[in-house]
């Protein structure tokens, strides 16, 4: 076996790793069970679980977003990039070469690292959101930037593969241990978002306007 | 000397953070994982501090400190969390922003959880991840009672309700008497000498519930209720003993005298046979008893536990009373309170009844589920220690209520209405601060009563 089907197979091992920590924490955090609601319900949980993942978040909907654009659009950017530079990676790993659509991953990738490198620039800058951060928020984000760079390089230099399948293997092994576990717990918290304001009628107002 | 003594005297709150014992320490720790669920849990892993909460909350858009933003109060709960239960907080905890509770975080935690927060949830509907900030706010003040850490004005709130009754401490008699003096006064104006406010009357449809300010400081609003209820020929009553529907034990985080007193409500209810457990214009009342006492409880109640709006709008929508709004000609604007709203579904109700009861209605912006609190929730009104921060937070509901132009600004709970009539003399605004039954009562067309 040459080095690179080694550190391709260690980069889909690591992957695995990855998916099976992050399933653990989340069996571990279900383990301390959840509070039974006697409440009566008002509204429906379901429909506040979609409104969650949908109207929830758009701009108009929710201030945080809308009173923010460049950060709300840099974010999507940086969390799409992510999710292309993966798929990109099995691409890598289990497709020819000769059919990758290279244009697309690398326009997603260089707008990705861009925006997470905007991101990061912003929580260095900001005083107040410089001193809510941890070590491990600004090297997270360095991280990840770091890999959508090596993705991205990796789109014009295919020989630069072991890179890119080193650095995919350090990213897999540190994502449940630091902050980037959110990209499991973030579902998670919606859904019980979407429970919670859903039974209450709150959202969505389970009463016609008046 | 007396004075000097008095003047020495140091806050009990402030002795208990400097004599902390180790024992406290475990005391908070304890409950802090006793409470501890999987809901809590997931919310520390989904925080990635993007700060994008700061703008939602009232006190950081008045102060813009640090400490104000949600994130930042959040994140002194679950750094604990985190250094207690996660790998990366034990190995690395500078790494992952976990930390050991000691004197000086606890210290953190009064001033901030308590001091800094109303409990509103704006910052919960605004989060990127849809973390309940509050809530795991509420878990930490919890925790804190534990340890008597909770700001004694507080406490004393709570426990005045627990061992009198009611919050503010009214003797039974005097309540009865004020009931009596309502009820002269209901026969007057009604010009029906029937019209009768009943106590403890058995077997009715509603037993009706209210903020004891009321009867102690705003009778009227008692008034304004019992014309309605007589107006729509309800069966109703009062409980001579039970009739509190605030629960300040949300606000200090206990659960054991929170439920207490909501069950208070559920058994005067049951003991009534009432078919419904109506609650008066309270909004932490409403979330209290409506939403969180059965989960305190461990039990379902065996009847409806609903808003006054939501009973006073089917009486309108069932023509069982009829409104002119042609009588209240001001215009008026609506106050959104937190826990009735955002955190309670009652939205349109309040909105059914003004739009029917006065000429000139005007929507504050935002408005519904995304009104800013007023600042007097989450137990500021009683902590005094806070009253500063609390005004200088509501100067945002100031200019909300400003920008509307209104002459009236209705309410629909009491502990609003105090911010809000104290926001009203800071910031000379020169408004009428009025619940939305007494806007609604101003409304009403009394038929004339049948002559014998």
């Amino acid at each position: 076996m040459s080095l690179i089907q080694l550190l391709r197979v260690a980069s889909l091992a690591s992957a695995v790793f990855c998916f099976v920590f992050l399933v653990f924490l989340l069996v571990r955090t279900n383990a301390l069970g959840r509070r039974k609601l006697f409440s009566v319900p008002r509204g429906s949980a379901g429909r506040g679980v979609v409104y969650a993942f949908g109207p929830g978040m758009m701009p108009w909907e929710k201030e945080s977003a809308g009173g923010h654009l460049p950060t709300f659009i840099g974010g999507i950017l940086y969390h799409a990039a992510i999710f292309i530079a993966f798929l990109y990676l099995f691409w890598v790993n289990l497709a020819p070469a000769s059919i990758r659509p290279l244009r697309i991953f690398r326009i997603a990738l260089f707008m990705g690292a861009a925006a997470g490198l905007a991101l990061f620039v912003k929580r260095a800058v900001k005083p107040h959101l410089r001193r809510l951060s941890c070590p491990d928020d600004f090297f997270a984000n360095l991280f990840v930037d770091f890999y959508l760079v090596i993705s991205l390089c990796h789109t014009y230099f295919p020989r630069g593969e072991p890179l890119l399948l080193f650095s995919a293997i350090a990213l897999f092994m540190y994502i449940p241990l630091g902050k980037i576990r959110h990209c499991f717990f973030f579902f998670y918290t919606r859904v019980l978002f979407g429970v919670f304001f859903g039974r209450r009628g709150v959202y969505p107002c389970s009463a016609p306007k008046a | 000397m007396t004075m000097e003594i008095v003047a020495e005297k140091k806050d009990a709150l402030e002795v208990k953070l400097e004599t902390l014992s180790e024992a406290d320490l475990q005391a908070i720790l304890k409950e802090l994982e006793r409470r501890l669920s999987a809901d809590e849990a997931a919310f520390v892993h989904s925080c990635v501090r993007c700060g994008l909460c700061a703008d939602s909350c009232h006190y950081y858009l008045a102060n813009g400190e640090l400490e104000d933003i949600p994130a930042y109060k959040l994140n002194l709960v679950a750094k604990v969390i985190k250094g207690l239960f996660t790998a990366g907080g034990k190995i690395a905890p500078g790494w992952t922003g976990a930390r050991k509770l000691d004197r000086d975080l606890v210290r953190q935690w009064v001033d901030t959880l308590f001091g800094r927060c109303s409990g509103c949830g704006r910052c919960t509907i605004n989060c990127t991840s849809g973390i309940n900030i509050a809530a795991m706010i509420r878990m930490a003040r919890g925790a804190l009672a534990a340890a008597d850490l909770v700001p004694p004005e507080l406490q004393s709130t709570v426990m005045t309700a627990v061992n009198q009754g009611n919050n503010m401490g009214i003797p039974r008699q005097e309540w009865l008497d004020t009931v009596a003096w309502i009820e002269e006064e209901l026969q007057a104006e009604t010009q029906d000498r029937n019209a009768r406010i009943p106590i403890d009357a058995k077997g009715v449809q509603f037993l009706y519930t209210v903020n004891p300010r009321e009867p102690k400081f705003f009778p009227l609003s008692l008034l304004a209720a019992a014309k309605v209820f007589h107006a729509a020929g309800a069966s109703w009553t009062f409980s001579s003993d039970y009739y509190d529907v605030t629960n300040y034990g949300l606000y200090s985080g206990d659960d054991a005298y929170a439920g207490m007193l909501s069950d208070r409500l559920y058994q005067a209810t049951a003991d009534l046979g009432a078919e419904v457990l109506v609650l008066g214009e309270c909004g932490h009342g409403f979330n209290a008893n409506r939403w969180e006492a059965p989960q305190w409880l461990h039990k379902r109640p065996p009847f409806p536990v609903k808003s006054v709006l939501e009973i006073i709008a089917a009486f309108v929508s069932q023509g069982r009373i009829r409104l002119d709004p042609a009588r209240n000609q001001a215009p008026v604007t609506l106050h959104d309170p937190c826990n009735l709203v955002r955190y309670g579904g009652v939205i349109e109700e309040q909105r059914f009844l003004l739009k029917r009861a006065v000429a000139d209605f005007r929507e504050m912006r935002p408005n519904r589920q995304k009104n800013y609190c007023c600042g007097g929730g989450g137990g500021q009104l009683s902590m005094t220690r806070y009253a500063k921060r609390r005004l200088k937070a509501g100067r945002i509901k100031a200019d909300q209520i400003r920008k509307t132009g209104a002459k009236i600004v209705a309410a629909p709970c009491h502990n609003c209405i105090d911010q809000l009539s104290e926001l009203n003399r800071e910031y000379k605004l020169g408004l009428e601060v009025k619940t939305v039954v007494e806007v609604v009562a101003n409304a009403l067309v009394l038929e004339p009563p049948a002559q014998l």
